[in-house]
């Protein structure tokens, strides 16, 4: 819509075959080296291979990020179950995978066998300070869609001091926690939202 | 300084049952990795570092670490944890349990989110799917300081380190700069041992 012409006169590729979403997904993971997943599987999916327009990218993205699993994991699973369903969803998830598993064990096997070795443990301790920085930053970066709504915070805090200092374990507070924030939020007809009245 | 849980007895490998209940811990796992798979982490330590014992937490520290500076999704870290619980089997057991430990924790996701994609016309206007974004939102929220917190405790690293961490956590919500940078720089200081732990 807002895409000029150049996306629209653009026809669809056919959809792609097992082999194809392994190879593509393949080719994301590459691409990806050194960050930017998401931006380079909208490159070579939509702009490149044309297997999707960008507007079923995106309701991909949404679905990926709404279920549980890791995002990029499961715009991958997405892609190929749009496309092949099942097989389809492996042969996606396999190529995404392949390249950065193999070399992610090949470094663990490296981290096992010489961790103790007095040299690797102090650069270690300076790696581990700022990824100690990353994880802190992750609650931060969702912040700030939720200021506006006070039941929000205090969901978030009361689930945070539960974790922090009860050490309240993730499984059952997700299963207590979740259907009552569920029950808050559930979309109730009768509550006048931007002049649409009530339905009763 | 919280004293380390020196009290926990490792828990050996050696059996196929036991590889069989690591795998069954992480697939039960998998359906409750809200917000991008990262709200598991918190589940990750005590599994690893207390109840198992596969890791110190330093240990923990520097697989995370790892997971996160490697290219590719950092939930990979399950394959790393499912290595440390083999290791003391030899590599070969280790692999076995990491490709295990990591198709646990993606398979069950994966089904549902096959389930999603195919469905989602109709899950899309369904109540059920606004009241599930909405009210885990916060919860995801909760979750994910919590562990912001955790990762900081385990890393235990002196001032500097911590000067450190609150500094790429603000340069991560301020600026677009690579991570990568950060654990370059980072390492750097620690290899000329200004920071340490």
């Amino acid at each position: 819509m807002t895409e000029p012409s150049a996306s629209a006169s653009a026809s669809p590729a056919p959809p792609p075959g097992l082999q194809q979403l392994f190879a593509g997904m393949l080719l994301v993971a590459l691409s990806a080296f050194g960050g930017g997943l998401s931006a380079w599987s909208q490159r070579i999916i939509v702009e490149q291979r044309r297997w999707m327009s960008n507007e079923e990218f995106l309701t991909g993205l949404t679905v990926a990020r709404l279920f549980p699993g890791p995002n990029q994991i499961n715009m991958a699973v997405y892609v190929g179950a749009f496309f092949r369903g099942l097989p389809g969803a492996l042969a996606a998830l396999a190529g995404m995978l392949l390249v950065p598993f193999t070399l992610l064990m090949l470094v663990g096997l490296v981290y096992f066998r010489f961790h103790s070795l007095p040299a690797v443990d102090r650069v270690l301790a300076g790696v581990v300070a700022a990824a100690a920085g990353m994880a802190l930053s992750m609650g931060f970066k969702i912040v700030d869609q939720y200021w506006k709504d006070p039941v929000a915070l205090l969901l978030a805090a009361v689930t945070f001091v539960l974790m922090t200092f009860l050490h309240v374990r993730l499984v059952p507070l997700v299963l207590v926690a979740g259907p009552l924030a569920m029950a808050w939020y559930w979309p109730r007809g009768n509550r006048p939202v931007d002049g649409r009245g009530d339905i009763r | 300084m919280v004293a380390p849980a020196s009290a926990c007895t490792p828990m050996r490998l050696g059996d196929l049952g036991h590889l069989i209940e690591v795998v069954a811990t992480f697939l039960g796992l998998s359906l409750f990795s809200l917000g991008g798979g990262n709200t598991l982490l918190a589940e990750y330590h005590h599994l690893s570092v207390t109840q198992y014992c596969w890791l110190t937490p330093s240990q923990f520290a520097d697989i995370y670490a790892l997971a996160e500076a490697a290219p590719g999704p950092s939930s990979m870290i399950v394959g790393l944890l499912g290595m440390a619980a083999a290791w003391p089997e030899g590599p070969g057991w280790a692999l076995l349990s990491a490709y295990g430990a990591e198709i646990a924790i993606l398979l069950p996701s994966t089904l549902l989110m096959v389930v999603a994609c195919l469905s989602w016309n109709r899950l899309r206007d369904s109540p059920w799917r606004i009241a599930f974004e909405r009210g885990l939102g916060p919860i995801t929220l909760g979750i994910l300081f919590a562990i912001g917190v955790k990762i900081l405790q385990t890393a235990d690293t002196n001032a500097p380190g911590v000067a450190v961490s609150v500094l790429v956590c603000l340069l991560m919500l301020r600026t677009r700069i690579s991570p990568l940078w950060f654990m370059a720089v980072a390492g750097g200081l620690g290899a000329f041992g200004l920071i340490n732990r």
